[in-house]
């Protein structure tokens, strides 16, 4: 029995039916609803949201500065299970103090810091800003908003606990973290729908990927269940690759497409490639993660099954996964071309955050390339490629959700705090060390991944040392994230007290400003602008002449 | 006059700019240390460090994996973070 077609189609008219509601409202109940959400965000929460500033933008910079700190510990979790798989016993010492945790255990709890901790809570901090600024108002409650980050923190703090003990004391601490998790995000979705209910001006897409990213994960669970998917394997991975494709794929496109506009100073470069980039999301599953949809299954505390799909579903799966390959090339290469504007370069690679995006949209087509071959095998239950799932979702993890999502973080975070990051140089050097870190270091892990399966394959009985020898070189290169990521914090943290205020920010990116430029054929303001000059630089026109030239006399 | 007295006072006493040849000593206080413990171990060959061969066997067995080398630079990190909200959040 085919399980895709008709749990997609009830997620389609459940989107359908939210836009619907979102553009027209609910008629006579408007006033009533919105007053009563108001009610629920501000007032009943009682003294808690006195605890809290509702100054504009500290939501934003809160959610952002949390989930700066969960890339750092992300990163030591995956850091130390990526050691463990070549050395087992070398945190043994610490089983003195109740705690063994193996490599399984510290990559899943790395993977939680990382995606619901560090990327999550750095695509809705960056939404927070950008989705008030599209609509032309303010957001409806920074004071909740900022209160929840407190409740995900706390979750994505629990959903780590439960990757190392699944059930502390009869209960679930998974689903446990999951239920807080679930608290925080009606809140963040109420308020963001409050703020584009009071919108002064139409919202450009960007802002409606950012708010289909929100509701798109409540709903992606909401179809399974309705559909009756959610005990059989297939039902399982696709709840997982649903949310993948909507609140991760769709929050990080809407916050990174603004970011990369506003950062560079460029006009998105095409407002139809953002349009694809929404619709073929919405449509089309995005094969990037994992095989193994064990996360979905253990947040939602569901009985795990094998992925036995029906012929049906192995074609829909894998023609609705190949088709995610148009929202992907749609979006990266909008956002590269409107990096670099009508040039060959990106102008501005100072500025903080722009290297990150550019790396992560780089990234993006060979890793969504390289998941659909892995996830159309593992959907036919062929699991031929199942051995570099774990460390390709890991690449994917790494080399694209968490660049653009934190590059989007550093060009907002100045936005909403007023002050730039302390260091541009530090932030470069952190950038290197992170990208380097984590390319360079799963692509080793990789490699070792491939040499494991041709031995497997072979039925060689003794293991390669060349494996053990390239997981080790892996994790050792991996540790440059650790690095990057701890320079990223103490940059941004420093940055608010002492960093450089935007409102004494200088036209050029240099220090070296020319006192003349020579103009020597017909230029932009923008291009004269771009190569340093500032206000008082004097253009100084060159007369040029047709007649042919002669040779120079010695 | 007071008033700026005192303030004069308090930028004089913390040290508002960072000569460059500070680091110079603190790279010759390293290096000097350094010196010292390998001077030791020549002029008193066989004999274990007066202290640190007392706390070292303490550590026998916990410290025994490479990974500890990195973790800990990733507490230095976790540390510096922390000692990074503290001084900046008080220095104003």
């Amino acid at each position: 029995m085919s399980e895709i077609i008709p749990t997609l189609a009830i997620f389609w008219l459940l989107m359908v039916v939210s836009f619907i509601l979102m553009k027209r409202g609910l008629s006579i109940f408007n006033d009533v609803a919105k007053g009563m959400v108001m009610f629920m965000l501000e007032k009943a929460l009682g003294p808690a949201i006195d605890f809290v500033q509702g100054k504009p933008g500290s939501a934003s910079r809160t959610w952002i500065m949390h989930g700066m700190i969960w890339a750092m510990l992300a990163s030591i979790l995956t850091f130390a299970g990526l050691w463990l798989s070549h050395d087992s016993t070398a945190l043994h010492s610490l089983g003195a103090w109740g705690y063994s945790p193996d490599s399984h255990e510290l990559m899943y709890a790395g993977r939680f810091a990382a995606l619901f901790g560090a990327v999550g809570m750095m695509v809705i901090g960056a939404g927070l800003h950008v989705v008030p600024t599209l609509s032309g108002t303010n957001l409806a409650s920074e004071s909740n908003a900022t209160l929840v980050s407190g409740l995900w923190t706390l979750s994505v703090l629990i959903l780590v606990i439960g990757a190392h003990a699944k059930e502390i004391l009869g209960v679930d601490i998974i689903v446990l973290g999951t239920a807080l998790q679930i608290l925080a995000m009606t809140a963040i979705i109420l308020n963001q729908l409050l703020t584009i209910s009071n919108a002064t001006r139409p919202i450009a897409i960007p802002g409606w990927l950012i708010i289909f990213g929100l509701i798109g994960n409540p709903l992606a669970v909401v179809s399974v269940f309705l559909s009756g998917a959610y005990g059989t394997g297939v039902g399982q991975w696709l709840v997982y690759h649903m949310i993948g494709g909507t609140f991760f794929f769709c929050g990080i496109a809407g916050v990174s497409l603004y970011a990369s506009s506003m950062g560079s100073g460029n006009p998105l470069w095409s407002r139809t490639l953002v349009g694809f980039t929404l619709f073929g999301a919405l449509i089309s599953i995005n094969p990037m993660g994992s095989t193994d949809p064990s996360m979905a299954v253990d947040m939602l505390g569901l009985e795990a099954s094998e992925i036995s799909s029906s012929t049906q579903d192995h074609i829909s799966g894998s023609f609705l996964m190949a088709l995610a390959m148009i929202p992907v090339i749609a979006y990266s290469s909008n956002l590269l071309v409107t990096l670099r504007g009508t040039d060959a370069f990106v102008e501005n690679a100072d500025s903080p955050g722009i290297a990150e995006m550019n790396m992560g949209a780089w990234m993006l087509i060979p890793i969504a390339i390289g998941s659909l071959f892995v996830q159309t095998d593992a959907l036919g239950g062929a699991g031929e490629l199942s051995g570099i799932s774990q460390t390709l979702d890991l690449l994917s993890l790494w080399a694209v959700l968490m660049p653009l999502s934190l590059g989007t973080a550093l060009y907002v975070f100045p936005q909403v705090s007023g002050r730039k990051v302390l260091s541009v140089s530090r932030s470069r050097a952190a950038f290197w060390l992170m990208s380097g870190g984590a390319v360079a270091g799963l692509t080793f892990t990789i490699m070792a991944d491939l040499n494991d399966m041709a031995l497997i394959e072979s039925l060689a009985e003794n293991p390669s040392s060349i494996t053990e020898e390239l997981r080790i070189l892996g994790s050792v290169t991996f540790y440059g994230t650790v690095l990057g990521s701890i320079f990223h914090c103490t940059n941004l943290i420093s940055g608010q007290f002492r960093g450089e205020k935007l409102s004494e920010e200088v036209e050029s990116s240099t220090s070296l400003s020319p006192h003349t430029y020579e103009l020597t054929s017909s230029t932009s303001v923008r291009r004269i602008l771009a190569s340093g000059a500032t206000l008082d630089t004097e253009v100084i026109p060159v007369s040029q002449s047709e007649e042919a030239g002669s040779a120079t006399e010695l | 006059m007071s008033d700026q007295g005192s303030s004069q006072i308090t930028e004089f006493i913390q040290g508002e700019k960072e000569p460059q040849s500070s680091s110079v000593v603190l790279a010759l206080g390293v290096v000097a240390s350094l010196s010292f413990l390998l001077l030791y171990g020549i002029l008193y060959p066989g004999r274990e460090m007066p202290v640190v061969s007392e706390l070292l066997p303490m550590f026998e067995g916990v410290f025994d994996s490479g990974i500890w080398f990195f973790l800990l630079g990733a507490m230095l990190g976790i540390f510096a973070i922390i000692g990074t909200i503290l001084t900046e959040a008080t220095s104003e």
